[in-house]
């Protein structure tokens, strides 16, 4: 349980205080990097704030970082400490992607929810439908679209969450194509 | 008072944020269409002094009876209300030239909160339109749930900043004479340059600083402002961030805490279903923005924020 000294660090960042420390690094780049640039937000109210009480509204976040890190710091780690794509960190893709894992649409629905990521932020960046990306995490073969189409829309999805594109999708299609050749026999 | 018990029902929304076009005539009509198919009973009343064009979001001609009757010849609210086709809800349109300027009095605005208040349905939500003008700011103070529409662009996010801004110092100042502190905050505006005070945030730290006996009375104006963020129109998933972003400075810059409750992405579905003249929600009920409606009402009943699974 977090003490409680360390409730105002937790309000600098503006988190609640059961955060887990990824989500406090991860607010603690996103508050930085708005109170020291010249962001797109920042920017059209340049004036209500002078640039004193800026710095030093940086200075807290820094501060409730570095305390609330060291605090936290073994309390927290285990299990929680994932970075966000785009800075895959150390721990992030460690056991990923050995070779001994294959990427069914279960594993690839793990590592997104290990991440943190929603489908429709997929979505949203991939430009792929909700209802395909769940079908391929969901393996419903039957609903997913043509071989050359699937393959684009799994090395996308795999390019999002920074994994090789191409082992994924090849490992994908190859048990796809195991399944089309079952039900091809069928008939 | 009055509000205070009409608060814990929570059913006055109004949505505003200066700029025009950045949604909040769709944001009011697919919320209403959404809380309605839910079941609840709903009126959304248009006043939009820049052009109330609600009843066009639902594909109905302009009403012919609005608020004028209700200034001018008395008219119940419950007799403007007309059908908007969808069941369980009803719309009440203003009028351009009866809420234009400084037309209305102050009690016939206090009036009409009165009766607004007093309305049978579960939910009212009040489109207010563009614009920060006295009158657009008290109607966004009097509801329950004051809710911002943001637009990831640099003139949306200076109006919704400004506007938020201004509605906070008239509800200090209205406070602060409430209580009998007649002119403090603007004495102290006054000597602005003495005080060194550029801000609104300097300026309420001014006022605590020197009088330590008002500092219950802004801290109850900052905990008892509701207030809720909805990020329109978004082109990519970095726009969401933006949310957060303004989240932050309204604390930081204002003290106000508010909860950022979805946002919707750009689609031409939501035109498209303008120009077809049908509801959106019902038009097109299985399109993305449809879905982050409902989200973002969802947490608006709930009083919820978002989750975003990055920070």
């Amino acid at each position: 349980m977090p003490k409680k000294n360390l409730k105002k660090y937790f309000d600098i960042l503006e988190i609640d205080s059961n955060a887990s420390l990824s989500e406090i690094r991860n607010t603690y780049i996103r508050l930085k990097k708005l109170y020291s640039t010249d962001s797109m937000v920042i920017t059209p109210i340049a004036d209500e704030f002078s640039k004193k009480k800026r710095l030093a509204v940086l200075q807290q976040i820094e501060e409730a970082y570095t305390r609330l890190k060291e605090e936290l710091k073994d309390e927290r780690q285990k299990s929680t400490y994932f970075g966000k794509p785009g800075v895959a960190s150390e721990n992030s893709t460690e056991g990923e992607e050995t070779e001994s894992i294959s990427f069914s649409g279960d594993v690839l629905r793990k590592i997104r929810e290990r991440r943190r990521i929603h489908l429709h932020e997929v979505a949203l960046d991939t430009k792929i439908r909700m209802e395909i990306l769940e079908n391929i995490e969901y393996e419903r073969f039957d609903a997913l679209p043509q071989e050359v189409y699937l393959r684009g829309h799994v090395s996308n999805y795999a390019r999002y969450l920074l994994l090789d594109a191409r082992k994924v999708a090849d490992d994908y299609i190859r048990r796809y194509k195991t399944w089309k050749a079952d039900a091809e026999e069928k008939v | 008072m009055e509000k205070s018990r009409a608060a814990k029902e929570g059913k006055i929304w109004a949505i505003g944020g200066g700029k025009g076009g950045t949604g909040k005539t769709f944001v009011t009509s697919a919320m209403g269409t959404y809380l309605a198919a839910k079941g609840k009973r709903v009126v959304l009343i248009d006043i939009d002094i820049g052009g109330a064009n609600l009843h066009s979001f639902f594909g109905i001609n302009r009403p012919k009876k609005s608020l004028t009757d209700f200034f001018e010849a008395g008219a119940s609210l419950n007799k403007l209300a007309v059908k908007t086709g969808i069941d369980n809800m009803s719309l009440i349109t203003g009028d351009i030239h009866s809420l234009a300027s400084d037309s209305i009095k102050f009690t016939q605005k206090l009036k009409l909160f009165r009766h607004i208040m007093k309305l049978n349905e579960q939910y009212v939500i009040i489109d207010l339109g563009g614009g920060s003008h006295n009158n657009t700011i008290d109607t966004f103070l009097m509801a329950d749930k004051m809710i911002v529409i943001l637009e990831p662009e640099i003139p949306s996010i200076e109006n919704v900043y400004h506007f938020i801004k201004n509605a906070l110092f008239r509800k200090l100042r209205m406070s602060l004479r409430e209580y009998g502190f007649k002119d403090i905050v603007e004495q102290m505006w006054e000597r602005r340059k003495e005080y060194n005070i550029k801000s609104l945030r300097e300026l309420m730290d001014c006022i605590r600083d020197s009088f330590s006996y008002v500092e219950d009375i802004i801290h109850k104006v900052l905990s008892d402002f509701n207030l809720y963020l909805i990020l329109n129109k978004i082109r990519s998933s970095d726009d969401i961030l933006i949310g957060s972003s303004m989240k932050s400075i309204f604390m930081k810059y204002l003290g106000v805490d508010t909860k950022f409750v979805g946002f919707v992405e750009y689609e031409d579905s939501v035109w498209r279903s303008i120009r077809e003249r049908r509801p959106f929600m019902l038009n097109y009920s299985l399109s993305r923005s449809a879905r982050e409606v409902e989200i973002f009402t969802e947490n608006l009943l709930k009083g919820k924020e978002i989750k975003l699974s990055r920070n």
